[in-house]
């Protein structure tokens, strides 16, 4: 059963195609990052599932349901978009308590989930003089006050600084494991690799993979680097015999296609001298980068 | 809805916007009060009689009014301005209803402000009036006013919310507010109609809190007023509603 369904969908802003045919499900009680480069359409794509910008074409739902068609939106997906929503003159708690009001929830919620970002020492507080990332963790309490069984998650982890980052992952891990759907965008493909069973990347506003991380790593490219005094003789011999070569410096060669075993025994027959030869795996984040460059191209 | 209301209420009361207009509200009617006891029976000003009191609950209108509409503007431009739109319209995705909810809620909060005023001009003059031994009844005409002053009070909110709905901008939105009420003062001058300014806005409002041969009948007045802000409140409900929230 998926939570999420995103179908043929596409958002138009004057002369930009901010999210252009862009599909794929999220299954219910997973952790997938939404990821894809700044620009790429996240934001917006984001916004179209919870109602707050109207698609041009396609559909965005929860299992099926507009945002606007759910019962009780707030009970059943919590959101945290940007760390702007606050009014700063008004206390968190407050903040939170006008929110519980209109969603109908209990006020004893308020002072639950504030203590679940660490914030019940500044509930009192007015926000306009809250960090970057206490406001993060304000947006967070506001997500998780209607006990969502789906949370999306807007680059989260802006503004936290790296012990603040590694709570958001204890968090988000925690929220996965009492089984509920994570969706959580960023523009850094590490800072969700930890906590996400799959990755969806988009680029230019399409969909460019839908994965698992290690169906991701597994199709990552592999290289051979070789430093040569002969860089030229051994490039016209490996390429002779079907190597993808190319140079790189006056005395390095970057050989894809093939093993080191075999650079090695074309350039003894070749009687060239070797400096280095190493075996490269690009690791998850040159993939994304080399994905979202090249994905989404028209 | 009701708990819509009850939210709006709530954010009303957790700024300090709001209670900033109310103090204002008093003091500006504290000051005009004042000046109107102390002047009272001067040359070229009211005499001090019994017909003063019914002028007496309406006597800070004027600043009301533009207060009001001030509150109703902060009330509805700060949701976008502060980004506040985005999680109330994540709770309450029927952004239809939560205009609504704001709209009752500023009436209410313009009843409130018509309330404060009227029970500071009321505490002030009377006292200071009896004392000056001027013999003050409350008349039949005070109490129809009182009631004019919270209508009136209650629809400059609600027409600031829905100036605020259009245009967004809280500084435009009620510098827009203002300019009319300019515009409007000297629209029927300008046109050569004389008749003309019963009909406007301001005019048909006027006939809650002084009417006169001038102006419409008091409950007709009310009535187009309140048209000319419901007009302007779908107006600005729709936009809200339709707009992409980015």
């Amino acid at each position: 059963m998926s939570a999420i369904n995103v179908h043929g969908l596409s958002k138009r802003f004057g002369d930009v195609l901010a999210v252009d045919g862009l599909g794929f499900e999220v299954d219910e009680g997973t952790v997938v990052g939404f990821l894809g480069p700044n620009g790429a359409g996240k934001t917006t794509t984001l916004r179209m599932l919870l109602g707050l910008v109207s698609p041009t074409a396609g559909t965005a739902t929860f299992g099926g349901r507009a945002y606007r068609e759910l019962p009780a939106p707030a009970r059943t997906v919590g959101a945290v978009l940007e760390a702007s929503g606050f009014h700063p003159g008004r206390s968190a708690r407050n903040h939170l308590r006008v929110l519980a009001t209109a969603a109908g929830l209990p006020h004893d919620r308020v002072d639950e989930v504030l203590g679940q970002v660490g914030l019940a020492d500044a509930a009192g507080r007015r926000v306009g003089g809250f960090s970057l990332g206490m406001r993060q963790r304000l947006g967070l309490a506001a997500a998780l006050l209607g006990d969502p069984a789906v949370l999306l998650l807007d680059e989260p982890a802006n503004g936290l600084d790296p012990e603040g980052i590694h709570w958001l992952r204890g968090l988000i891990r925690r929220q996965a494991d009492e089984g509920r759907t994570v969706l959580v965008s960023s523009h850094v493909l590490a800072e969700v690799a930890q906590t996400v069973d799959q990755v969806v990347i988009i680029a230019r506003g399409r969909l460019v993979a839908q994965s698992t991380l290690a169906d991701l790593t597994a199709g990552a490219a592999t290289a051979v680097r070789v430093r040569t005094p002969q860089a030229e003789a051994l490039r016209d011999r490996l390429a002779a015999g079907g190597a993808a070569v190319r140079l790189d410096g006056p005395d390095g060669l970057v050989v894809t296609g093939v093993t080191t075993e075999q650079v090695g025994r074309t350039a003894a027959a070749a009687g060239v001298v070797l400096h280095e030869m190493r075996f490269e795996r690009s690791n998850l984040e040159e993939v994304f980068l080399e994905l979202t460059n090249h994905g989404g191209d028209r | 809805m009701t708990r819509l209301v009850r939210a709006e209420l709530l954010k009303l009361r957790t700024t300090r916007a709001a209670a900033g207009v109310l103090a204002l509200t008093v003091a500006v009617t504290a000051l005009i009060m004042t000046a109107v006891v102390l002047l009272a029976g001067r040359p070229g000003q009211p005499a001090v009689d019994s017909a003063l009191l019914t002028d007496l609950v309406v006597v800070a209108k004027g600043p009301l009014v533009v207060l009001a509409l001030i509150l109703g503007v902060l009330a509805m431009s700060g949701e976008f301005r502060h980004g506040t739109a985005t999680p109330t319209f994540l709770v309450t995705p029927w952004r239809g209803r939560v205009v609504a909810a704001k709209i009752v809620a500023l009436a209410l909060a313009g009843v409130a402000l018509a309330a404060a005023s009227a029970v500071v001009a009321l505490g002030i003059g009377l006292p200071w009036l009896r004392s000056e031994g001027v013999e003050v009844a409350v008349g039949a005409d005070a109490g129809a006013r009182l009631l004019g002053l919270a209508a009136t009070s209650a629809l400059h909110a609600v027409l600031g919310v829905g100036l605020a709905a259009l245009v967004r901008n809280q500084l435009v939105a009620v510098a827009a507010g203002l300019l009319w009420m300019r515009v409007e003062d000297l629209l029927p001058a300008v046109l050569n109609r004389p008749g003309l300014g019963r009909w406007l806005p301001e005019g048909a409002a006027a006939a809650l809190t002084g009417p006169s041969a001038a102006t419409l009948p008091m409950w007709a007045g009310g009535l187009l007023f309140a048209a000319y802000g419901l007009a302007l409140t779908l107006l600005g409900t729709r936009l809200v509603v339709r707009r992409d929230l980015t």
